[in-house]
């Protein structure tokens, strides 16, 4: 008990002792801690975003004219088997005129579609891709039927899809850099602090070393100043993320209104506690090693 | 209760602080450690507190080789291991009854033990009257006198002074030097580090000269010089 009120009252008394470098350490790992709220929030954004447009990735067979209803069927039943291959659709010659048509009511640049006599658009089938990556490889495989069977053309957008691929690609990895940084500088932040804490209480740290405390004792009231510039900040950053969650949410709803993207309650509670979480993980991760340094000398 | 068997210690640059030392000391023993500075009078010390390590040999402290401790176990040499310097080391901001105080707390006794062993160790040194005193507010003497209380509040076995008088005027350093030999036929084996003749001259107890490194003379009621 004795104890326990002796490491609060020094972890309070280290916490206040400083205050304009306390406040000042509680500010910044609030800052890092808003930013990195932010940009999870927008990554998640941008990735549902790629996520939407990796669906639109899709191949196209054209058929000949003379292909019977039971050799695309076939064909069709083959195509889905592969695991990449979202759906298939089967668009018929009529279907293609009438997509023409209607293509070429709202273009100018189109001329009347309606003096063609015949109708000279083939057959397809339209192939929607679960995975994006695949599509080269499902591409290719599809273009060994070209001249064997029915098909006659596969069209496919391998820049598209490498560009998409490429962008995912970045967000990724850019998002773990700027995150793995962002949690640097807050690392930074709390041990320097700490430092400082322990470098004002050298003497006292001689004098426990001294009289026999144990190393768990002495850097306990310092792994809790380090939680508490830890908690501060972290609330600090909930209060403004929460003052900030009904109009950026909105604004982004907005904004990416075609997107499956969901910043509900939930996100956002998880966001919170990941939030706290880290920010304790690094109070006292933080103050372990200054303390433990110092110890270790 | 402290042997020292064939003890060296080596600095990196390759001086010598101590150089084969053999030492007994039993318990409840006074032993003057005398030499000028630098014959490695601190040295001994701080290899009684595990605060340095012996380069070779061994160094027993109550039955425990001290080179051989785990780290998490110094703590408990230290509590039996009890310390006094020349510059006191007390905490500015505490008073002295915090100061003495402090060594229980952070040790982890209850409130209770802490309040009745902290006046104990006081009324021992006679400050009771000073206790809510801060440092700046003694002399240098008090001050002292304070250290030895905070020493004496773990009930150690051993107290090691490491030249407890040099920065007071000599009567004050008797006063702190009765204290140490009622400390010491209260139990406790105490060592002395001392450059003060005329004290180890008076009293008369066991005196282990340093030079160099060397003990070159150990004597049981020695005087400050052969």
């Amino acid at each position: 008990m004795t104890r326990l009120l002796y490491v609060l009252a020094a972890a309070w008394h280290g916490f206040s002792r400083n205050p304009f470098m306390s406040v000042a350490s509680t500010l910044t790992v609030a800052l890092m801690l808003v930013l990195l709220a932010f940009f999870v929030v927008t990554d998640r954004g941008l990735q549902s975003a790629v996520a939407l447009l990796e669906q639109k990735v899709e191949l196209v067979l054209y058929l000949s004219d003379d292909a019977k209803i039971s050799q695309i069927l076939d064909l069709r039943a083959r195509v889905e088997k592969d695991p990449a291959v979202s759906r298939v659709d089967y668009v018929s010659k009529d279907d293609a005129l009438q997509r023409l048509k209607e293509l070429a009511a709202t273009r100018a640049d189109i001329g009347p579609i309606e003096e063609i006599g015949s109708n000279p658009l083939p057959a397809s089938l339209e192939i929607k891709l679960a995975k994006a990556q695949e599509s080269r490889r499902v591409a290719s495989e599809l273009r060994a039927e070209v001249g064997g069977g029915i098909v006659t053309e596969v069209v496919d957008n391998p820049e598209v899809v490498d560009q998409l691929l490429t962008i995912t690609r970045v967000l990724s990895i850019g998002g773990l850099v700027v995150l793995g940084m962002m949690l640097f500088v807050t690392l930074f932040i709390i041990v320097n602090t700490i430092r400082i804490a322990v470098h004002a209480r050298r003497d006292e740290i001689e004098i426990m070393q001294l009289v026999g405390a144990t190393d768990q004792l002495i850097s306990a009231p310092f792994v809790l100043e380090g939680m508490l510039v830890g908690i501060f900040g972290a609330a600090l950053a909930l209060l403004v993320l929460i003052g900030a969650a009904g109009p950026v949410t909105t604004s982004l709803v907005k904004f990416l209104d075609i997107l499956p993207v969901s910043l509900g309650p939930n996100f956002l509670a998880r966001l919170a506690a990941g939030v706290f979480g880290l920010a304790l993980l690094m109070g006292a991760g933080g103050a372990t090693i200054s303390i433990r340094t110092h110890l270790s000398r | 209760m402290i042997t020292l068997e064939d003890v060296s210690k080596r600095y990196p640059n390759g001086t010598y602080a101590l150089r084969d030392i053999d030492l007994h000391i039993p318990a409840g023993d006074f032993v003057f450690i005398v030499g000028s500075s630098g014959a490695g009078k601190s040295t001994l010390n701080r290899l009684l507190i595990r605060e340095e390590l012996p380069t070779t040999g061994h160094v027993v402290v109550d039955g425990q080789d001290v080179a051989r401790l785990r780290r998490s176990k110094v703590p408990l040499l230290r509590r039996k291991v009890g310390v006094v310097f020349q510059d006191f080391k007390l905490l500015p901001t505490k008073t002295v009854y915090e100061n003495v105080a402090f060594a229980l707390i952070v040790t982890g006794h209850d409130g209770t033990t802490v309040r009745e062993e902290t006046d104990r160790a006081l009324a021992l040194v006679g400050l009771l009257p000073r206790r809510h005193h801060f440092p700046r507010e003694l002399s240098g003497g008090e001050q002292q006198r304070t250290a030895i209380a905070r020493a004496l509040v773990m009930r150690p076995k051993v107290l090691v002074a490491d030249e407890p008088t040099g920065n007071l005027d000599p009567v004050t350093t008797w006063e702190i030097i009765k204290l140490l030999v009622r400390v010491n036929e209260l139990g406790t084996t105490v060592l002395v580090a001392t450059h003060n003749a005329e004290i180890v001259n008076a009293l008369r107890r066991r005196v282990v000269h340093l030079d160099h490194g060397r003990v070159i003379r150990d004597e049981r009621e020695g005087l400050y010089a052969a």
